[in-house]
């Protein structure tokens, strides 16, 4: 990995023991941030937004190559539409993952999404859902337009509803306004809502369960979405509706009558047809040893390789930064596994990948985890016949040279 | 047992499937060249397996090696037509390790090994030339000195600085014969002061000695770091390579350099590289005297005054220039290459395919398929998919305001913001924490590679004159590169 480095400045004094730096005009102490840019050898105060480098001359001419080599499809992750730009002009061949829950953090929309959290009666949640909608529905065109005539795989809802509740108390008072409850009560349903662990709580479409609204109006948003597109004749993206955290195929049946109900709907209200398909993610053990099942009602399959690489060690990546190294020094594990795929991790996706094959020949394949820029892990889901990678938007070239280097070693 | 051992003419090299994991990377391309018949002087190469018996053998060299070295060495001597230890026209050697693939400043080289108290005169004698003769001895006796029998080098060096100091000179090169002999008593001293043992006079004890430290140098911890973060087995081990010294310090007939068959940094199909007139080696990376660019262009864009190799020794730049695209016509790949002239005589000390910038690394990629020298798909193979991060790197928003608190030289591209640190440790330590920091510190060491590993970026306040370099690190005085990539 390439560090950016200034050196040789003869305009900065160290002293190690008062651990600190000063420069003509300032004193920098341990912990100030400063930034460096390496290729001008300056040396700037605080932190300083970058801009993206253009792929030109020899580098593009390299990546053409590749690409005619490569049988690998190479996507993104990607939920706002710069990043999808980003991505795009650096060889996207589409989106594999584009979350939903970061569309729910905007501050406009923040409040809604906690009314929607605290209602008491399902009533009352349709209302709060209600005004999301708009909003998730323009995000979606907004996307769907970037990406035209490539596939989007949208995520519906993952991550625990607490992590959208008030922290301060200033926010509390907030949204208790809002809902029209006392801030006591508001408090109460926070606490309610909290989890011993919520990696494993009430998360993705276990939410849906629960609350089948959510995804509803969710799917609602996507497919008018697509609806106006195709209206108004704008060219507009292929999409693929992915259910997360299912474990059985009793979930993702329900799941799926869900979407297939919802887009039929507004395909009928808005008189027009559009082709989409309904997945699954793939992030729990079981359900990779029973892929068989899920493929009954799954048209693709996209390996959440982050989750199922915590849900197979039972490792929380957030607490592994205090023992990874001491398993790395004692050489039990060779590299971190949430860099390049575990072969235990190896072996739950090639059942997965086989078993899914068995019930559905046709079954679309990828990854959508960090690993899919990890080239290591790339030559694996190119050995095993996936149909794409899916990876940060920056290391989309990256991940096209892996993908023409696998097919050559292949 | 009988392919430990390989001189670099042997015709078995040329068996052997893999030449570079038993000989090591430096074996198996100096067996190459002797093959093409570039002028390589004689040697042979330890191999890998003997490595491997070292370490079974509690760290020793049995005696079935020593007599098979010795055997070796009786070639050599019968080859360049001088003797081991011999009084009137002695061989020295060079012992240089080499692994599978290159380390570049991690593990052990010793130079003009078989000079002693008697043989100084010989060489001195023999070149008419008292003060080289007594240079290379005390040389030897400093690396020697720390390589195998561990002395520090700084206590080498504080004595030639004492010593300038109060002759009133500045440089390594106003020093004279007499200087040079007052020295080599003082570094015998600091040798016995240290070790409590006398510097060995025994030419074959100096051979095993330097061939012993070179197999320990694998297990050093700076090799350990290097493979872990490099991820090279530990089981592979390194070779040892014995060659017959030449000389680029007897005269201003003489020099040594390194090159590369094109420029590192931007990938031009230019050489590129560095040369030192009436110098050995560690004078071209040790910093004491300022090296010369090898080209005319260089010196031209680098706007300095003092003559490039081009212009001071056309001639034999021409016999390299031609060796170079020879190398690599063959390699099929850019070589960087050290040199050595002995009385206008070229020698080529090594050859390895050449460390280079990502953005290099991808034009010389396509360039080399353009000029049909390699394939498309070996071309896509070439690039390190990793490698690209670099020119992928964001660039900083020119729009937003900066605060610019200082200036220092552009050495590795792209820009990162973090908290500052000053150890390695502390890197480390925040870096486990997901924190991004910027390792701050007045030079960097090899025993800092952990934490510019960790670090999103290195802030140095010396170091960085060689633009060839992605990161320069000083140990001893002598500058390391780093390339992080």
């Amino acid at each position: 990995m390439g560090r950016p480095c200034v050196s040789g400045s003869s305009e900065i004094d160290i002293d190690y023991e008062k651990k600190i730096f000063k420069t003509a005009s300032v004193e920098i102490k341990e912990g100030d941030v400063i930034t460096i840019d390496g290729s001008s050898g300056r040396i700037i105060l605080g932190s300083v937004p970058t801009v993206k480098p253009e792929i030109s001359g020899d580098f593009s001419k390299l990546m053409s190559w590749a690409d005619t080599i490569r049988k690998l499809k190479v996507r993104t992750n990607a939920e706002t539409p710069l990043d999808t730009k980003v991505a795009r002009d650096f060889g996207a061949e589409g989106i594999g993952l584009c979350r939903t829950e970061h569309m729910f953090f905007d501050e406009e929309r923040i409040i809604s999404v906690r009314e929607m959290i605290l209602s008491k009666t399902k009533e009352d949640r349709l209302k709060a859902l209600k005004k999301l909608l708009p909003h998730q529905k323009k995000d979606f065109i907004d996307i769907f337009k970037i990406m035209h005539e490539l596939p989007v795989t949208v995520r519906l809802l993952d991550p625990p509803l607490h992590e959208f509740l008030p922290k301060s108390e200033k926010e509390i008072s907030e949204v208790a306004e809002v809902v029209g409850l006392s801030v006591k009560e508001v408090k109460s349903r926070i606490d309610e809502l909290h989890e011993q662990n919520p990696m494993l709580g009430h998360r993705g479409c276990r939410l849906a369960i629960s609350f089948p609204e959510i995804y509803e109006m969710q799917c609602e948003a996507i497919f008018k979405a697509l609806s106006e597109l195709k209206k108004n004749n704008q060219k507009f993206a292929f999409p693929e509706i992915m259910i997360p955290l299912v474990s059985t195929q009793a979930e993702i049946k329900i799941m799926k009558d869900l979407v297939i109900n919802t887009a039929r709907k507004v395909q009928k209200e808005n008189k027009v047809k559009i082709k989409f398909l309904v997945g699954t993610m793939i992030e729990l053990p079981r359900a990779a040893i029973k892929a068989k099942d899920i493929s009954k009602h799954a048209e693709f399959f996209s390996f959440g390789t982050n989750d199922l690489t915590q849900t197979t060690f039972g490792i929380s990546r957030d607490d592994s930064g205090k023992f990874l190294h001491d398993y790395i020094e004692n050489k039990i594990f060779s590299i971190d596994p949430f860099i390049s795929i575990d072969e235990g991790v190896e072996d739950l996706i090639k059942i997965a990948v086989t078993e899914g094959k068995k019930q559905n020949k046709k079954i679309k394949l990828g990854i959508c985890g960090e690993h899919g820029g990890d080239p290591k892990s790339i030559y694996f889901c190119s050995k095993i016949g996936l149909n794409y990678v899916s990876c940060s938007p920056y290391r989309v070239p990256i991940a096209r040279l892996a993908a023409a280097q696998a097919e050559i070693n292949k | 047992m009988n392919k430990l051992i390989l001189n670099f003419k042997s015709k078995n090299t040329k068996k052997i499937k893999n030449p570079k994991n038993l000989l090591g990377g430096k074996g198996a391309n100096l067996s190459e060249m002797g093959r093409m018949g570039l002028p390589v002087p004689p040697g042979f190469t330890i191999s890998t397996k003997v490595c491997d018996l070292f370490y079974q053998n509690k760290k020793r060299l049995n005696s079935s090696l020593i007599n098979q070295i010795k055997k070796e060495l009786k070639i050599i001597e019968k080859d360049v037509k001088k003797k081991f230890g011999d009084l009137k026209n002695p061989l020295l050697l060079s012992v240089r390790s080499g692994a599978r693939v290159s380390m570049p400043g991690m593990m052990d080289t010793i130079l003009n090994l078989g000079l002693n108290d008697k043989t100084v005169k010989a060489l001195a004698n023999k070149t008419s030339n008292g003060r080289f003769a007594k240079d290379s001895y005390r040389r030897f006796i400093q690396m020697y000195g720390n390589v195998v029998l561990g002395v520090e080098s700084y206590h080498f060096e504080e004595l030639i600085e004492n010593y300038k100091l109060t002759k009133g000179v500045l440089l390594d090169t106003d020093l004279d014969e007499d200087d040079w002999d007052g020295l080599i008593k003082d570094f015998k001293n600091i040798v016995k002061e240290k070790t409590k043992k006398e510097f060995p006079q025994d030419v074959y004890k100096q051979l095993f000695g330097a061939i012993s430290a070179v197999f320990l140098s694998w297990e050093s911890n700076r090799a350990k770091i290097y493979r872990k973060l490099n991820q090279i087995p530990s089981e592979w081990g390194t070779a040892v390579n014995v060659q017959s010294m030449v000389f680029g310090n007897m005269g201003n007939d003489c020099a040594t350099g390194v090159v590369f068959t094109r420029n590192p940094s931007d990938g031009s199909n230019d050489i590129y590289g560095e040369y030192l007139i009436n110098a050995q080696g560690e004078d071209v990376v040790a910093g004491t005297r300022t090296p010369q660019y090898i080209t005319k262009k260089a010196k031209r864009e680098a706007k300095v005054e003092a003559l490039s190799m081009e212009e001071s020794m056309p001639k034999v730049y021409l016999e390299l220039h031609k060796i170079l695209k020879k190398l690599e016509v063959h390699y099929k790949d850019m070589q960087d290459v050290e040199f050595t002239v002995e009385n206008e005589k070229l020698w080529i000390l090594q050859t390895r395919s050449g460390k280079r910038t990502a953005k290099s690394a991808v034009k010389i990629a396509v360039d080399m398929v353009k000029e049909k020298l390699i394939s498309k798909k070996q071309a896509i193979l070439r690039i390190d998919p990793n490698s690209l991060d670099t020119l992928l790197h964001p660039t900083l928003d020119e729009k937003s305001s900066l605060e610019i608190i200082a200036n220092g030289l552009p050495a590795s591209p792209g820009a990162a913001s973090g908290k500052v640190v000053f150890t390695s440790e502390e890197a480390e330590r925040l870096n486990n924490m997901m924190q991004d920091v910027i390792l701050v510190r007045v030079e960097t060491s090899p025993e800092d590679i952990q934490g510019m590993h960790a670090a999103k970026g290195i802030l140095t306040a010396r170091g960085g004159n060689d633009k060839s370099c992605s990161c320069c690190c000083k140990r001893n005085g002598k500058t390391m590169c780093f390339w992080f990539e």
